[in-house]
């Protein structure tokens, strides 16, 4: 009822509220009837701009849009942000009508369909691409992002956006579609021959120079309104390229069932799991902490359950599946296990656990920053000075003798010598508190902060 | 939970693949995590008895080995007074979760029929069964008559 009040121009049912930012720097608030084509968004458009509906080119997602696409095709949310661009001046010399009769010829429709019709799954490869010719088939292999999103705090369905990399703006056409992973996610860094698509900066102000910048949204959740574009940036999503929908119908390596949604594991198998599968896989290690350090890359993560070779997920975004607590609980782990590998140690104090990353000479260790206490970094007793006290260290002798008694009997002879032997076989220090625990027993007590 | 669903579909295939060596599968309908069923080896000295064992799985199955213990006393190397049983494809370093306890079942079966005295859970046993195989055999189908349950009539 708000709706229908607040809008009044039309009466629409479901309608979608927009912002359709123009290239001169001012930004439109717009609401769309979904069944609308690009054509009347072009004459709403063009009159707030001063220009004729022709002279106006849509962008979104990358693409030009098409007079005759219907806003429900492209794959709009709420809040989302069209492009609305003053047609090159170069174009308009010739007359507009062969212009674009001869454009359309050369690029044909579907360079004007927004990137969600036309972009298929990118797990597709070249001869399952050609392969699909009717609509169910497009329909079901059209591309599917799973993203983490950090607004909803979950894994979630993404779409796929494009900006200049130069200025962040997404007025912006690719020269041609994403057809891999590798195309889309940000490699520049790790891959000296990464080959970005390139395109065209419509933006006025831009510096010009920048190619397709791929990046993801959560399809899920309705942005602030007004997005700044540092916002906007912040609000980007994760893709987790492992997640992908099921259209081979694998089974789950674990249940056997067939699920819509799937983890496929970067092994050369590619053995597969569905994703409550997968989140009690991570569930069953984290609890026995048998998450294991990427060797050159630090991540804390899991190879495929199968024991396949080289199948570290490198993406520690997908572990997201664990809840708020197990995910905390993984990212301690994943810390501890990182001052060890590089050499520091673990404040023993219980409840601390602050990590110290020290000089490996000093034996003298002070947890700054954490609780304060200052403790040996051999026996991870309070500091002293000289020898440890723990293990094997002889006892001091006291004194006098009373009588010459065989220092070997004596030794064997000791009342409290039988339940200290006792202790230490069937004990194994705390390893947070060094204090003799059971073995296979729980942890030292002390150390839960039962006490 | 993946147990419950994989165990149901397990179970199944089990009962309907309708294995001779391993029959009368009992399931608590309340607790799918726990079976028994009856081991009938076919190699001497124990064909001429059935042995009952109990397989537990854990709720992170199978992510995590099912156990097996007999329930059965048996006069074997591999497997100890306790009844429990060391078989490499359950251990906690080998097991796969891709492994279906089918498999499992053929596994232990095998090892029945076959002692492992490399690897045995019992020395004396495996010492007896190396050294002196007649005494083995005949003390294994004295202690089978004595201990197993009957074979099933089929």
């Amino acid at each position: 009822m708000l709706q229908l009040l607040s809008f009044g121009r039309r009466s629409v049912g479901s309608s979608l509220s927009i912002y359709v930012k123009t290239n001169v720097g001012n930004t439109l608030s717009i609401d769309l009837d979904p069944k609308w084509e690009v054509k009347n968004v072009k004459e709403i458009v063009a009159s707030q701009l001063g220009l004729k509906p022709e002279e106006v080119k849509i962008i979104f997602a990358g693409k030009e849009l098409h007079d005759s696409i219907t806003i429900e095709e492209c794959d709009l949310g709420e809040q989302s942000f069209l492009h609305a661009v003053k047609r090159k001046p170069l174009k308009k010399k010739t007359d507009p009508r062969v212009s674009t009769v001869e454009e359309e010829v050369s690029q044909s429709a579907e360079g004007f369909k927004p990137l969600s019709e036309t972009l298929m799954d990118l797990q597709l490869s070249e001869k399952e691409r050609n392969e699909i010719h009717t609509k169910e088939a497009r329909d079901r292999n059209r591309a599917h992002f799973f993203v983490y999103c950090g607004v909803c705090k979950s894994i979630r369905t993404g779409k796929l956006r494009v900006r200049c990399s130069a200025c962040k703006e997404g007025a912006f056409t690719v020269e041609r579609d994403p057809c891999c992973w590798e195309d889309v996610l940000d490699r520049r860094n790790g891959d000296p021959n990464f080959k970005p698509i390139g395109g065209q900066c419509e933006t006025r102000d831009c510096v010009g120079g920048g190619h397709a910048e791929f990046y993801f949204k959560c399809a899920e959740h309705t942005p602030a309104p007004p997005p700044e574009v540092a916002q906007r940036i912040s609000e980007d999503a994760v893709p987790l390229f492992l997640i992908k929908p099921n259209l081979r119908d694998i089974p789950c390596l674990a249940c056997t069932e067939i699920s819509n949604t799937v983890l496929v594991f970067p092994c050369e198998e590619g053995h597969v799991t569905c994703l409550e599968c997968f989140h009690n896989y991570c569930i069953s290690r984290l609890k026995e902490r048998r998450f294991v350090f990427h060797p050159s890359d630090g991540y804390y993560t899991l190879s495929c359950p199968a024991g396949c070779p080289d199948s570290l997920i490198t993406e520690a975004h997908h572990f997201r599946v664990l809840s708020e607590s197990e995910y905390a609980q993984y990212q301690r782990f994943g810390a501890e296990e990182y001052v060890l590998q590089s050499g520091g140690v673990l404040c023993p104090q219980p409840g601390c656990g602050m990590g110290i990353i020290a000089d490996p000479e000093c034996r003298r260790i002070q947890c700054i920053g954490g609780c304060g206490f200052v403790f040996c970094r051999s026996c991870l007793q309070g500091y002293h000075i000289g020898e440890c006290t723990e293990g094997t260290v002889a006892e001091s002798a006291n004194g006098g003798f009373e009588y010459n008694i065989d220092p070997e009997r004596a030794a064997q002879a000791r009342w409290d010598e039988a339940s200290k032997v006792a202790i230490k076989v069937t004990t194994k220090p705390c390893p947070k508190c060094r204090t003799p625990t059971e073995r296979d027993g729980p942890a030292c007590i002390a150390s839960k902060g039962i006490l | 939970m993946a147990a419950t669903r994989r165990l149901q579909k397990e179970l199944q295939d089990i009962r309907c693949s309708g294995l001779k060596s391993f029959r009368d599968i009992q399931v608590d309908d309340s607790n799918i995590l726990s079976w028994q069923g009856l081991i009938v080896p076919d190699n001497s000295p124990y064909n001429k008895g059935a042995f009952r064992i109990e397989i537990l799985f854990p709720a992170e199955y199978p992510f995590k080995p099912p156990k097996i213990s007999f329930k059965t006393k048996i006069y074997h190397p591999n497997i100890d007074e306790k009844g429990q049983v060391c078989l490499p494809i359950i251990s906690a370093e080998n097991w796969k979760p891709a492994t279906k306890t089918d498999q499992v079942i053929q596994a232990l079966v095998a090892l029945v029929n076959d002692p492992e005295p490399e690897h045995p859970l019992r020395a004396d046993l495996a010492e007896e069964f190396l050294k002196d195989r007649k005494k083995f055999v005949k003390n294994a189908e004295e202690y089978t008559k004595k201990h197993s349950e009957k074979r099933p009539s089929d």
